[in-house]
């Protein structure tokens, strides 16, 4: 099921939490609302489920007007940030509990519903802990419990609140791969919020950047990082160095760069840290000499902290293994510095 | 690195332990304490009750007064003790699991009766529903007694044990939060399922800890009811009541015999408190270990 969103503005008292949001989630796609706290995007979520009415604006659920439409009847499964099992029932009941509140006539017999407890229990591979109550659980086995809970009642829409907020790093790899892989198996329309753009970038088909109560960009994951919208968008993906261009009148800022096709001398130009090369001896006059500061060589991409020798700003660098090896930089050497795929943003109309 | 760090520092008992003879003399006291103001008149009321044996004991329980007295008693808490555990699970309900105007009057209203002395409880009736009260003469019209009688007797107590259930309940309600009945909600439950198979289970054991307390009151209450009550003998007096005219007439046996019987009823109600609170105490720790990252 699809679902159009339309100029939907939400206000707790004098705090604006969705500032007049349009968006569309096609249908069978796997979408991550991605911000910073306080950014709206579990308020989105929420006013998608029906847990909050929105002050304004529409919600279609494909094109079919569902603003007020009781949570009950909007079909939508809902996994909360801490899963919000209930507690005094086994898992086999939490599962099942969707089934068996239903009105006298939908409500599946005693055999129908075992059997699809047990499918489900299968699906997130916890077969043998059907009688255990979720105080006996791992944080990742509640997580997938919530899931299978959502998904009982063959809901059109899966919503997930931060699923993986409160694991831990490994078992939130896990679970996002395992994510994935179900949604590619049984293509519900899902949505899910997170603050952690490696999570929105890797298991998303479609990522809604949100900032401050309103969306900034939407795109594929890939559409996002290589592209992004705005110096916002560009920040919250990842680190980054910021560097003055230069223009053509010759007054430029201090230790001002060469921008790219368009850059005045008040471009501020965008460079991620993996975009920094660093060699021993200037190559061009554009390398900046600098001096290192830091080196953590621990981690995928091992990470440099230069000094700016002109302007004493620090910059940011990421080397591929290899590289890092081969260079072998010490903290205390001189060298020099070349950021490529400069990028600049056009200034807002705003003052 | 956890295990490291313990070894290097002290074992935590040494400095935070008194020496033995200051914890042997203030326990004692504590002790002491306890003996004398609360063991020594419980046990009291037992050797005073049996003094002369079992059958005068017997006789003043099975006596027709303290027959129609604990009548009175079980009538009072058979009325209040449901009304205000439907009230109280009502009220705990709504302010813990909704926004509303007006709340912070509702709790404060909740808490009046124990701020209030019970004799002004007891007095209140009076003047409402007295000869010379407001309803007085339209009920004297209709030739509906409730003052001097077990009407009365029964509105005084349950004013009284009003606030048990609820106090009880929203502490516990409030840290359990509501994610779980939106959880429901999402689910398609409506209302009273989600009541019944979602937030009373959870609170379950702190409604039997607050209806236990609720009756215990309920049998023991003296002062309002007393104001209420006009001492009718074999008519409105109830337990306590009794006691009290037992013990003015000087007839001790009798009076000790029938206060054994709320002894008792304390001593079931102390007992079933403390296995109830462990439970209370579980369903309060399940909470914070679910949300808990491990």
């Amino acid at each position: 099921m699809g679902i159009q969103i339309q100029n939907i503005t939400k206000t707790f008292g004098a705090y604006t939490a969705l500032d007049r949001i349009d968006l569309d989630v096609p249908s069978g796609e796997l979408v991550a609302l991605l911000g910073p706290s306080g950014s709206g995007k579990t308020t989105l979520l929420r006013v998608i489920a029906g847990l909050e009415t929105p002050d304004a604006g529409a919600i279609h659920f494909d094109g079919e007007e569902a603003t007020r439409r009781h949570v009950r009847k909007r079909g939508v499964g809902f996994v909360f940030q801490h899963y919000a099992l209930f507690r005094h029932m086994t898992v086999f009941d939490n599962i099942a509990f969707g089934l068996t509140v239903k009105p006298r006539g939908e409500r599946p017999g005693k055999e129908k519903l075992r059997e699809r407890v047990t499918e489900l229990l299968h699906l997130i591979q916890l077969d043998t802990m059907a009688d255990r109550y979720p105080a006996q659980l791992s944080g990742g086995q509640r997580q997938r419990v919530a899931l299978a809970r959502a998904l009982a009642t063959e809901p059109k829409v899966l919503l997930l609140d931060e699923p993986f907020g409160a694991l831990d790093a490994k078992v939130r790899q896990e679970l996002r791969r395992w994510l994935r892989k179900l949604h590619d198996e049984i293509h519900v329309t899902s949505v899910f919020v997170t603050h952690d753009q490696e999570e929105a970038l890797e298991v998303a088909d479609r990522v809604v950047v949100m900032n401050r109560a309103k969306v900034e960009q939407v795109g594929t994951p890939e559409e996002i990082y290589e592209h992004p919208a705005n110096p916002f968008v560009f920040n919250f993906l990842g680190n980054v160095n910021l560097f003055h261009c230069r223009g053509t009148a010759g007054d430029d800022h201090a230790g001002a760069i060469a921008g790219p096709l368009g850059a005045n001398r008040d471009s501020i130009g965008y460079v991620r840290p993996s975009d920094i090369r660093i060699r021993r001896s200037a190559e061009t006059a554009d390398d900046i000499a600098a001096e290192v500061i830091l080196v953590q060589g621990a981690g995928v991409l091992p990470r440099i902290e230069l000094k700016r020798l002109d302007t004493d700003e620090i910059v940011q660098a990421e080397l591929p293994r290899d590289q890092y090896r081969k260079l072998g930089l010490k903290t205390g050497e001189k060298v020099f510095i070349h950021p490529t795929n400069v990028r600049v943003f056009e200034p807002d109309f705003q003052i | 690195m956890t295990t490291q760090a313990s070894t290097l520092s002290p074992p935590f008992n040494r400095t935070l332990t008194e020496p033995r003879a200051i914890r042997w003399i203030l326990s004692g006291l504590a002790l002491a304490f306890l003996a004398m103001f609360l063991l020594v008149p419980l046990v009291a009321v037992f050797v005073q009750a049996l003094e002369k044996g079992l059958a005068p004991y017997w006789t003043a329980i099975v006596e027709p007064d303290a027959l129609a007295a604990i009548r009175l008693t079980l009538i009072a808490a058979a009325f209040s003790v449901p009304l205000n555990l439907v009230f109280g699970i009502a009220a705990a309900w709504a302010i813990t699991k909704f926004k509303f105007r007006g709340k912070a009057v509702l709790i404060t209203l909740i808490d009046l009766p124990f701020s209030v002395s019970p004799v002004i409880s007891g007095l209140i009736y009076v003047l409402l529903f007295g000869l010379q009260g407001w309803m007085g003469p339209w009920l004297a019209e209709h030739d509906i007694q409730m003052i001097f009688a077990v009407p009365g007797i029964v509105l005084a107590t349950i004013f009284v044990t009003f606030p048990f259930v609820a106090r009880e309940l929203i502490p516990l309600m409030q840290s359990q939060g509501t994610e779980e009945e939106e959880a429901a909600l999402v689910l398609g439950a409506s209302g009273w399922q989600i009541f019944f198979r979602v937030t009373l289970p959870n609170v379950i054991w702190g409604v039997l800890y607050g209806v236990i307390l609720c009756n215990a009151r309920a049998m023991g209450e003296f002062g309002a009811v007393s104001v209420v009550s006009g001492h009718i003998r074999g008519l409105t007096n109830t337990l306590p009541l009794h006691v009290e005219i037992l013990y003015n007439e000087y007839n001790f046996v009798a009076a000790f015999a029938v206060a054994s019987l709320l002894a008792l009823l304390a001593i079931f109600t102390l007992v079933a408190k403390a296995l109830l609170e462990k439970k209370v105490r579980h369903q309060v720790k399940s909470i914070t270990r679910e949300i808990g990252v491990e």
